[in-house]
């Protein structure tokens, strides 16, 4: 009674839609520019933004960084914002979801903080920590924490208490069930998690930098404004799209060989 | 081929129910409930849907505080921490995560067995029951007849000293039951644990167990107890058989 997973063969349309319809963005977005529906300084071809794209990959000039020394900053800054948002929110989170206690202690704070916009505690980061590298990593934490806390939340809520019972009956601890039932099962929403806390830490990343700094993806486009270089906007814009595609895709692709179990 | 050579009067009593009463609010579910298990009895227990089989159960495995009176295993206050009372659920309850292999060895982990007594146990469980080629399998790639035989083989690879078993069967179609009935006696038999056993329905109360509990509408009382001192394996044309469905049927329908 061996179990084959069902091959679901996709019919060559659904391959090449996606391609087609990319391709056609793009060919529409040069051919509106080309044309001058919308004038040049308003926005930039994507050949422009192409050239601008290979210029930058040696040329610190005019922004001050190369494009490497830009996504390098930024992807610091976005991975250790990240990482402690997971390392701070997740465990918060699933103790929140078992033990009263913690839910009791740290859930009215964390809901009196969470409605502040990551972006209203700039000024306050400035204060605290500069423009450097810790404030944005501050920001970026704030931004990812909250999905994170709430996900793993949600995801020990959910605990099927027929199992709870069941262990119970095994005579499970608090902890055994806490470590044995809640966190295994709360790991869906934990990758959940996982994505949409990237999104809010990318963002926020991009936030940060606009305001508060001196180099980076973000103060890339905000140079780019300054000096009156969409193509430098777009090509900033262009770079922290893709790069938080690509963590995206890494992400979903380590989620789905650890939950191969769980996922029919 | 019947396993209990001994009479189960003349063996020592495992379980000991004292007056066990439960109150939700004002609704008094089970009323002053006393009675005896003894060691690797198969005992079942029916009684009218709503009755409070469910509520019994709980109480009886420390799920659910009791209002007043008691549950004593060897003489001891039963306490899932110290006794190993197993309990398998109306719905299933495998872990969706583990494999299951791993699902029967669950139960054994959370005790704490040493690794080695958790394989053996686990390996001759699987074995028993049939589930040796499946083992590396989750839950959701199993059939669902399979599921609810994980679920056994839990309980009863922790050698419990008190099985609790609600309606395990309830969902699955007639042929399947039978099957499932057979291997749970064939269970009952190598192992020798006691169980107590729930249902709604009398043929498979009579046919699996030695002394069949009839339980009254709530407030809830022990309405007979009636002895199934037939042979096995039990045919279910058997006259004898018969005539024991149906005072059983009788007893449950006198309200
Ligand atoms: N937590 C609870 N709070 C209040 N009343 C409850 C609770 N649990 C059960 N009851 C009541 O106790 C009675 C017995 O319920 P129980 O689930 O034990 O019945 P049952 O015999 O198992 O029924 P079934 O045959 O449908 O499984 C019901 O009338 C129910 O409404
Ligand atoms: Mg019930």
């Amino acid at each position: 009674m061996a179990y084959e997973a069902v091959k679901v063969k996709k019919p060559l349309t659904l391959i090449l839609l996606p391609i087609i319809s990319v391709l056609t963005f793009f060919l529409v977005w040069e051919l509106i520019v080309e044309f001058d529906v919308v004038p040049k300084t308003m926005l930039a071809a994507p050949t422009q933004v192409g050239d601008r794209f290979i210029d930058k990959l040696s040329d610190p000039n005019p922004d001050g960084g190369t494009m490497a020394a830009h996504a390098w900053v930024s992807a610091q800054e976005a991975f250790l914002g990240y990482l402690l948002s997971l390392g701070i929110g997740l465990p918060l989170g699933l103790f929140m979801g078992w033990f009263s206690v913690v839910r009791g202690v740290a859930r009215p704070l964390f809901e009196l903080v969470r409605p502040i916009p990551p972006i209203a505690w700039i000024p306050l980061t400035i204060f605290w920590f500069g423009i450097g590298l810790w404030g944005k990593v501050f920001i970026i934490f704030l931004g990812g924490v909250v999905p994170c806390v709430i996900n793993s939340f949600v995801g020990v809520r959910m605990t099927n208490p027929t199992l709870i019972q069941m262990s119970r009956t095994c005579g499970a601890s608090d902890w055994q069930i806490f470590t044995h039932l809640c966190v295994p099962s709360a790991l869906p929403m934990v990758f959940g998690a996982l994505q949409i806390a990237l999104a809010c830490c990318w963002t926020n990343l991009v936030g940060a930098e606009l305001l508060a700094a001196d180099q980076g993806l973000g103060y890339m486009i905000t140079m780019g404004r300054r000096l009156a270089l969409p193509e430098l906007v777009v090509l900033g814009m262009v770079s922290v799209g893709l790069a938080g595609a690509l963590i995206g895709m890494v992400i979903e692709t380590v989620e789905r060989r650890l939950l191969s179990g769980i996922r029919r | 081929m019947d396993s209990a050579a001994i009479n189960p009067e003349d063996r020592p009593t495992k379980i000991d129910v004292k007056s066990l009463t439960k109150r939700f609010g004002d609704l008094l579910v089970l009323n002053d409930i006393s009675f005896n298990v003894a060691q690797g009895e198969f005992l079942a227990i029916v009684g009218p849907t709503g009755c409070g089989k469910t509520t019994f159960l709980n109480c009886l495995s420390k799920l659910m505080p009791t209002s007043a009176g008691d549950i004593f295993v060897d003489g001891e206050v039963a306490d899932p921490k110290k006794h190993n009372i197993s309990f398998v659920f109306q719905e299933p309850t495998c872990l969706p995560w583990r494999t299951v292999r791993r699902n029967v060895a669950y139960g054994m982990e959370i005790k704490r067995y040493p690794k080695e007594k958790i394989n053996q146990r686990v390996d001759y469980m699987l074995d028993l029951v049939g589930l040796t080629d499946t083992q590396d399998l989750y839950p959701n790639q199993v059939s669902a007849s399979m599921v609810q035989r994980i679920t056994v083989a839990r309980a009863f690879a922790m050698d419990p000293d008190l099985l609790l078993m609600d309606e395990p069967y309830g969902q699955l179609d007639i042929k399947l039951r039978y099957y499932l009935e057979d291997e749970l006696i064939k269970l009952w038999q190598t192992l020798k644990s006691t169980v107590i056993f729930v249902t709604h329905n009398i043929e498979e109360a009579v046919y699996v167990a030695e002394r069949v509990l009839v339980l009254s509408n709530k407030p809830t009382k022990i309405k007979a107890e009636v002895k199934v001192d037939l042979p096995r394996p039990r045919k279910l044309i058997d006259p004898e058989f018969v005539a024991l469905r149906k005072q059983v049927t009788d007893l449950i329908q006198w309200w």
